[in-house]
């Protein structure tokens, strides 16, 4: 975590000077840029009958605990690929405890997840697809379930070559699939790559405040709008983790599993995000840059939903950030020194919601397969 | 696991060698443990009351769709009425679900015995198992702690914050209070034929040479050719759940095998001779606890004596001991008659299932970020 580190101390100085200038130079940042192909890895390549295979499984339920709980029902195709409450609904008796984020332009992302704990879209399904509030899914009971259903006999063993369907194949399956939920033909790809009228006036004077006044850049830069770097902004806490017994139980689970000092598991109120992972103070509260692309389908935003349209989002960081327990001192203080009041009138944070909406393009919507049944095997 | 049982091969080959001997003799068997009677373990009540109530409750299953009860239902001596068990919700049981009256004077548990150490252990394994309640521990301490009632149960019964520790001791002190009582046999009030039946189970039948003691178990494994379920195999949702326990299990070729193995997965010898061994089942609640077998194959008592009666089942490993046994259908009559002697009175009243609905919400905590986790 040391270069991080670096990088961050970095990029702290540079927006101190920038702050001071009152103007980012957009220079210093990876612009933004047409989102090209998604990287494909050497170790799954892409077929068509792997990602109609990981079609499948990704609408499939018995990948799951109760066979209740596919990717999809996280995932919604309608709600942004995403799922459309603060929190993601979870298994069933359970609520998750983050806010579930899109699938769409996943296959960009090096780090998935809010505090970035998977590498790769591989990684990131059986995550998933085994957590308690997720899926709650068991490997052994997983894959015999596959080789019930003739089809998935056939077809994996056609893509993989197999006798029966194997759980990790699955996985690189429903990847591959993912790896073709991309949305690179939005306004202000068409605008970045030359055709000018792409965007309106009020969006380009968005764009500018993003890359300038709003200093957006600093972090959600590049082609995805996002450094993948982690930031306390300072989010408030969940709503639901004072208001709901169910959401409370989830959130103690959560900080109890993930591994804590019992001290910690006692006084923690809020999502240490990132410190999870490492286990150092200065990375309480902080959380993975999201990407700004395909945002308009897929409110509420923030690691905990805390904002439910992208005016709030703005008016959010217009004010400088917010405060949660990892900015007032109660755990540790870690907000970043680049959220600061940005002295936006109305009209720019309208021209700058503008603009993000224009990050979004036309809705991707596919047809759900048809899942296959389970069969009895012949007797030997 | 393997523990209690490792030397179970060298007690089945004494045992059979002891059998040999009296069955030639023509004299009765030596010495088996004497049949009763039951001797209540001491419990604590206030324990054994949380335990009641975890025992009831939905929310100690991964989607809160299924408790211990669910299963293990009171009306049918704690077993269920069915020839194979229900599953958590998308699998299916494979086996009868056993009953738990008096399992807590049990030696080792399941139908192929390989739990063997304690009731603590079982029920970490009942709760945690994917196709049983799928729960992840760390969970249901978190959901146990956010309901109030439990949280005071915890503290009068000693055991301070509720921890999936302590739901695993609850758990087995109250199925410490599930134990026989006012069965005919133990009361002294047996019908002739039952008596008769008595003389002919603990002389020319020889079921006493396995199901000795109090609970008329040795807690030990035999193959008595039980033959095989087929719904397990024809019903791919049951055949899928006995194939993902198979290869949890270590079982070679899961895919291929259409049998339960049963003791097989605890020493797996190298020349399978502990496929189709099961333990010796408690002979006492019989008559809540229909269908019969480890797999429900039977119906009736009269069914299983007549297995019996007939020499069981066929199988290359089969007991020797298992052979006809030239009861008159009179003789079976009256067998049936004592075996039915030693149920006893039903374990339904508040004493031992809990009385309301156990509601599967949450109180919110209001002053959360007053009070510490």
């Amino acid at each position: 975590m040391k270069p991080m580190n670096n990088k961050l101390v970095l990029l702290a100085s540079v927006a101190a000077i920038a702050t001071s200038a009152a103007m980012v130079s957009a220079q210093e940042y990876p612009p933004l840029a047409p989102l090209g192909d998604p990287p494909i890895p050497l170790d799954n390549k892409m077929t068509d009958a792997k990602v109609e295979l990981g079609k499948i499984l990704f609408w499939d339920p018995r990948i799951g605990g109760d066979a209740s709980t596919a990717c999809v029902t996280c995932h919604e195709p309608d709600q942004g690929w995403g799922f459309g409450d603060s929190l993601s609904r979870g298994y069933p008796g359970t609520v998750h405890w983050r806010n579930s984020q899109s699938v769409i332009n996943s296959a960009y992302l090096g780090q998935l997840f809010w505090a970035g704990s998977a590498a790769s879209l591989e990684k990131q399904a059986p995550s998933a697809a085994k957590g308690a509030v997720a899926g709650n899914g068991e490997n052994e009971v997983m894959e015999t379930r596959m080789a019930f259903i003739p089809e998935y006999v056939t077809r994996f063993n056609e893509v993989f070559g197999t006798q029966w369907p194997l759980i990790g194949d699955a996985w690189a399956a429903i990847a591959a699939f993912e790896r073709t939920l991309i949305v690179n033909d939005t306004p202000v790809d068409k605008y970045l790559g030359g055709d000018e009228s792409a965007l309106t006036e009020e969006q380009v004077a968005g764009m500018g405040l993003f890359n300038g006044k709003a200093g957006c850049i600093q972090c959600h830069n590049g082609a995805q709008a996002t450094d993948e770097n982690y930031y306390n902004l300072g989010v408030p806490p969940a709503e639901r983790w004072e208001e709901d017994g169910l959401a409370q139980v989830t959130f103690r689970y959560e900080i109890y599993a993930k591994g804590v000092t019992q001290e910690m598991y006692r006084v923690l109120k809020d999502d240490p995000g990132l410190y999870f992972r490492t286990k150092e103070k200065d990375h309480m509260g902080k959380f993975r840059t999201p990407p700004l692309r395909y945002t308009a389908y897929t409110a509420p935003y923030m690691h905990n939903g805390a904002f439910w349209d992208l005016e709030e989002v703005v008016q959010f960081y217009n004010a400088g950030g917010g405060e949660n327990d990892f900015t007032d001192g109660t755990m540790a203080s870690t907000k970043s020194d680049l959220i600061k009041p940005l002295g936006l009138d109305d009209d720019e944070v309208g021209q700058l919601v503008a603009f993000l909406e224009a990050f979004s393009g036309d809705e991707l919507e596919v047809e759900p397969p048809v899942l296959p049944p389970y069969e009895a095997m012949a007797s030997e | 696991m393997t523990i209690s049982r490792s030397k179970c091969g060298f007690a089945l080959t004494l045992g059979a060698s002891l059998m040999g001997a009296t069955l030639l003799a023509g004299t009765a068997f030596a010495d088996p443990v004497p049949l009763g009677p039951i001797v209540a373990p001491e419990v604590n009540e206030a324990k054994a009351l949380l335990g009641q109530r975890l025992f009831f409750d939905k929310r100690l299953s991964g989607d809160a769709a299924i408790s211990c009860a669910s299963c293990h239902q009171p009306e049918n001596g704690y077993a269920d009425d069915m020839a194979l068990s229900l599953a958590y919700p998308g699998s299916k049981g494979f086996r009868n679900t056993p009953t738990l009256i008096n399992t807590s004077l049990a030696a080792n548990w399941m139908h192929d015995g390989r739990l063997g150490t304690n009731l603590n252990d079982v029920t970490r394994e009942m709760i945690t198992e994917t196709y049983l309640m799928n729960m992840d521990m760390r969970l249901m301490q978190e959901r146990i702690k956010q309901d109030p009632v439990y949280v005071e149960m915890f503290e009068s019964a000693g055991y301070g914050e509720p921890s999936n520790g302590s739901i695993r001791k609850a758990i087995p002190e109250y199925l410490a209070t599930l134990t026989s009582r006012g069965a005919a046999f133990d009361n002294g009030t047996m019908s002739e034929a039952a008596q008769r039946g008595q003389a002919l189970f603990e002389g020319k039948a020889g079921c006493i040479s396995c199901h000795n003691g109090p609970r008329l178990t040795d807690d030990q494994a035999y193959n008595v050719g039980t033959p095989e379920n087929p719904e397990i195999w024809s019903d791919p949702m049951r055949h899928m759940t006995y194939a993902a326990f198979a290869q949890f299990m270590g079982i070679e070729n899961y895919m291929n095998i259409r049998r339960d193995v049963g003791a097989q997965i605890i020493r797996h010898p190298a020349d399978g001779s502990d496929i189709g061994s099961f333990n010796t089942p408690t002979l006492r609640e019989l008559t809540y606890t229909a269908p019969y077998m480890h797999n429900g194959t039977f119906d009736s008592l009269f069914e299983v004596v007549a297995f019996y009666n007939n020499g069981g089942g066929q199988d290359a490993n089969k007991d020797e001991r298992i052979k006809p046994l030239g009861l008159t259908f009179a003789e079976q009559k009256e067998l049936v008659a004592f075996l039915e002697a030693l149920s006893g009175d039903p374990l339904t009243g508040p004493a031992h299932v809990w009385p309301d609905p156990i509601s599967t919400n949450y109180p919110t905590i209001e002053n959360w970020r007053e009070v510490q986790n």
